[in-house]
């Protein structure tokens, strides 16, 4: 055990370094963000002055060693755009994209879990197709625009909800359906595909042969053995939603998270933000993946962590 | 399934309630801007929405009429030249900072020397660059000393937001900021709101408005509905299609002129006759319909705007004029060329949009031009590159100073950050203008400049663009040419 933590461990800081030396390299390959940062009329001396003052005017790899020391004291300087630290930043908006993550994906579970097993329980049956093409239309449906349609029908329309914002518990409403129902639509797909095969092996019959309870036999013991690729999924949502795909829902609801940061840093390429932002992407994508090993172990105990 | 449904919706009108409940009163706005400022140091950064909100918190020395016309504001008059290099500014007496300190020539002096500051290094330096020093004469006076004598000053002075000496110390000033203008601050909820309210105290006219919350929507589409749903009274930059659908909307000429820069220097755009062509082979009226909505005014051939100081009414914008265009290409042996045209997309209000509108016309004059859209980081390298110019170069020129210097220096000008040009005498006159004290002779030399510009058809000038804002039915407000968003000028019925 404390062997396969030390390697996963080691494994996900070779990520984390290689993600960011490449961010590193990139940015300053593609952008300059004095150009970008000072007006347009601005003179050629007065932009000289300011790439001096960030420093972006020595040698590269100067700059990367500033860098290296800058990760190893997990510091990146102050954002170019805000003025304040980079990590401060990330830590103020990683917290509303984890709200959002949380509550939108637990939700998709909540509903897709139970609809996938009824839907698997009579494959072709009524609940089935309506399951298999409210789930087609749900992965078809553009995520922008069914926020934008939640907003003209509950929040224009309606007026039961605010349009946008984070200030109070409605407000986090709306971007959660938004963030659900796609990740709801995948996972009831799986869930379902994974039940029927569950529900098709020797055990689950010989289970019911023996008369053991239904609930039990489809809860407990199918729905245990289907949960493997049940759980990769949801790990790959949040893996995603953290990393900043929930750029889209936070965009549209104006939702101040870790996505829509990273779209206004890269904007205004403010590339420490950017470094701060995918270096918490990174590391986030390595925890998660460590959490979902175990909870692999702890679905299916014969697992070998290795 | 049924009950769960059932139960949801009651949840969500339950909580509908709760967040409803804190509907508006009649005197409080709310504002939605398109960014969250950056910071509340009203001098350091060069910031959107820093400025919608710290210019209701700060006075500056000058101000502008909503028209344009330039005022006194914290001086008691117009500054004055006491010598070609020195402008004296006398100040209005009895003002107090929102904590009680008193505002004289020693808060103007140190707001002065703070922005210049080079470790200070304020991105708002261009505005500024021409003040060498400033010094206190008595409570109430002081001179500023420019590097050169300095036509624009008072132009420049109508950006100098005036901070208290001691408050502006403070580690935290950056987010509680203290002026003398209209509103104090009350909180700044990041990633949410800000929060002012009327300064009681407020030594000029008393604004009708109490209350202002600042929220901050990127998404056009959900600023629109925030404004349809009722809760913001005032959105920025609504899109032209979008006027029909909001309770009110208020439209103003404004600082923005997209322009296309051609290469008098090489290439087939070398030859005046293909500029001219050029100009008039673009129906710039159709263009302000077809892509505007009609917000948005043709261009008079020179890149200012009629409150702008240096505007040439004499001179009228190439009419459009396919047959003349089709006759100067023939002169110029220029039938069929190809002609690069360097643009972005997404930086401007349709700016990809006039591009591809612009070299269109251009195909039918026979001209065959090359559209380049580029992100936007490289796209400034072609437009700050002085080696090799593109034929064409498009940019959406805006100019806060409402003078002439600053867009003419910059691609009027040979040698200008993005001019594609060297003609000498035009740079002659824009250098004389520069330090021409005298008003008049000032005014002369613009018209000149503009005249050879104009002439020689250095750009193909297309719009002057209108500020669009959407409004609640409540809120009464014409909008500024210079596109701040001064509360104490809004009222609600």
């Amino acid at each position: 055990m404390g062997r396969f933590i030390l390697r996963r461990l080691i494994h996900g800081l070779i990520v984390i370094m290689g993600v960011t030396i490449i961010v590193f390299v990139v940015t300053r390959m593609v952008g300059d963000p004095v150009k970008v940062m000072l007006p347009l009329e601005s003179t050629l001396e007065q932009r000289a002055a300011f790439e001096k003052k960030l420093g972006f005017d020595r040698p590269i790899y100067i700059q990367f060693v500033d860098f290296m020391g800058d990760i190893a004291r997990l510091d990146f300087g102050d954002s170019l755009w805000q003025h304040r630290p980079a990590m401060e930043i990330v830590f103020e908006k990683l917290p509303m994209t984890i709200l959002l993550t949380v509550v939108g994906i637990g939700l998709a579970c909540i509903i897709a879990i139970p609809m996938g097993i009824i839907a698997a329980l009579r494959p072709g049956g009524i609940v089935d197709r309506i399951t298999v093409f409210g789930s087609l239309l749900g992965l078809s449906v553009p995520q922008f625009w069914l926020g934008l349609l939640f907003i003209v029908l509950l929040a224009v329309q309606f007026r039961i909800l605010p349009t946008s914002g984070s200030a109070t518990p409605s407000h986090l409403i709306m971007p959660a359906l938004t963030m659900a129902l796609p990740t709801l639509a995948r996972l009831v797909m799986l869930v379902r595909s994974s039940m029927i095969d569950e529900l098709n092996q020797q055990y689950v019959k010989t289970s019911f042969a023996k008369g053991l309870p239904f609930i039990r036999v489809v809860g407990v013991h199918a729905l245990r053995n289907a949960g493997l690729p049940v759980m990769t999924l949801v790990g790959w949502e949040v893996i995603r939603a953290l990393a900043g795909y929930s750029v889209i829902v936070e965009t549209v609801f104006a939702w101040p998270g870790i996505g829509l940061t990273a779209i206004q840093a890269i904007e205004r390429e403010d590339l420490i933000l950017v470094q701060a932002i995918v270096f918490t992407a990174a590391i986030s994508v390595v925890l998660i993946n460590i959490a979902m090993d175990f909870i692999y172990k702890l679905i299916d105990p014969r697992l070998k962590l290795t | 399934m049924k009950k769960f449904g059932r139960l949801l919706l009651m949840a969500m009108f339950m909580l509908a309630l709760v967040s409803t409940s804190s509907f508006a009163g009649n005197e409080s706005i709310t504002i939605a801007l398109g960014s969250e400022p950056t910071t509340l140091d009203p001098q350091l950064r060069e910031d959107g929405g820093e400025r919608a909100v710290n210019d209701n918190i700060y006075d500056t020395i000058l101000t502008r009429t909503p028209k344009g016309e330039l005022i006194p504001l914290l001086a008691a008059a117009m500054p004055t030249l006491v010598n070609p290099t020195t402008w004296e500014v006398k100040l209005r007496s009895g003002i107090k900072f929102h904590n009680g300190e008193t505002m004289n020539a020693d808060a103007v002096v140190y707001s002065i020397k703070r922005v210049i500051d080079p470790d200070y290094n304020s991105e708002q330096i261009s505005f500024f660059s021409t003040i060498k020093d400033a010094s206190k004469v008595d409570e109430l006076t002081l001179n500023i000393l420019t590097k050169g004598s300095d036509p624009i000053l008072p132009s420049r002075l109508y950006w100098m937001k005036v901070v208290s000496p001691n408050h502006s110390k403070d580690p935290k000033f950056f987010e509680k900021p203290i002026g003398t203008g209209p509103y104090q601050m009350v909180n700044w909820k990041r990633g949410q709101s800000i929060e002012l309210k009327r300064n009681e105290n407020y030594w000029g006219t008393a604004p009708q408005i109490k209350t202002v919350n600042y929220r901050f929507i990127e998404e056009p589409g959900t600023r629109l509905a925030g404004l349809m749903a009722g809760e913001s009274d005032l959105i920025t930059n609504l899109l032209p299609e979008f006027t029909k659908q909001v309770p009110k909307s208020v439209h103003i000429l404004g600082l923005e002129h997209p322009i296309i820069i051609l290469n008098a220097d090489s290439g087939v755009t070398k030859d005046v006759r293909v500029r001219q062509a050029l100009n008039y082979a673009v129906d710039k009226e159709a263009l302000a319909k077809g892509l505007f909505e009609g917000f948005a005014q043709v261009a008079q051939g020179q890149l200012l705007s009629p409150s702008f100081f240096g505007y040439n009414d004499q001179v009228k914008a190439y009419p459009y004029d396919l047959a003349k265009a089709k006759k100067l290409i023939k002169e110029a042996g220029a039938e069929g060329a190809t002609v690069e045209l360097v643009g972005t997309s997404g930086r401007w209000l349709k700016d990809r949009d006039i591009v591809e509108a612009v070299a269109a016309y251009w195909k039918k004059a026979g001209i065959n031009a090359k559209v380049r859209i580029f992100e936007f980081s490289e796209y400034l390298n072609r437009l700050f590159d002085r080696k090799t110019r593109a034929d064409g170069i498009f940019v959406t020129s805006s100019n806060e100073l409402l003078d002439a210097d600053k867009s003419f220096s910059a691609y009027y000008k040979a040698g200008g950050i993005g001019s594609s040009n060297t003609d000498e005498k035009l740079a002659g006159l824009i250098d004389q203008a520069r330090s021409e004290i005298d008003v008049e002779k000032r005014t002369d030399l613009y018209h000149q400049a503009v005249k050879q510009a104009h002439d020689q058809a250095y750009f193909v000038w297309l719009l002057n663009i209108e500020d669009v804002y959407g409004l609640s039915k409540r809120l009464d407000w014409a909008g500024r040419v210079d596109a701040r968003l001064l509360v104490q000028e809004m009222k609600v019925r």
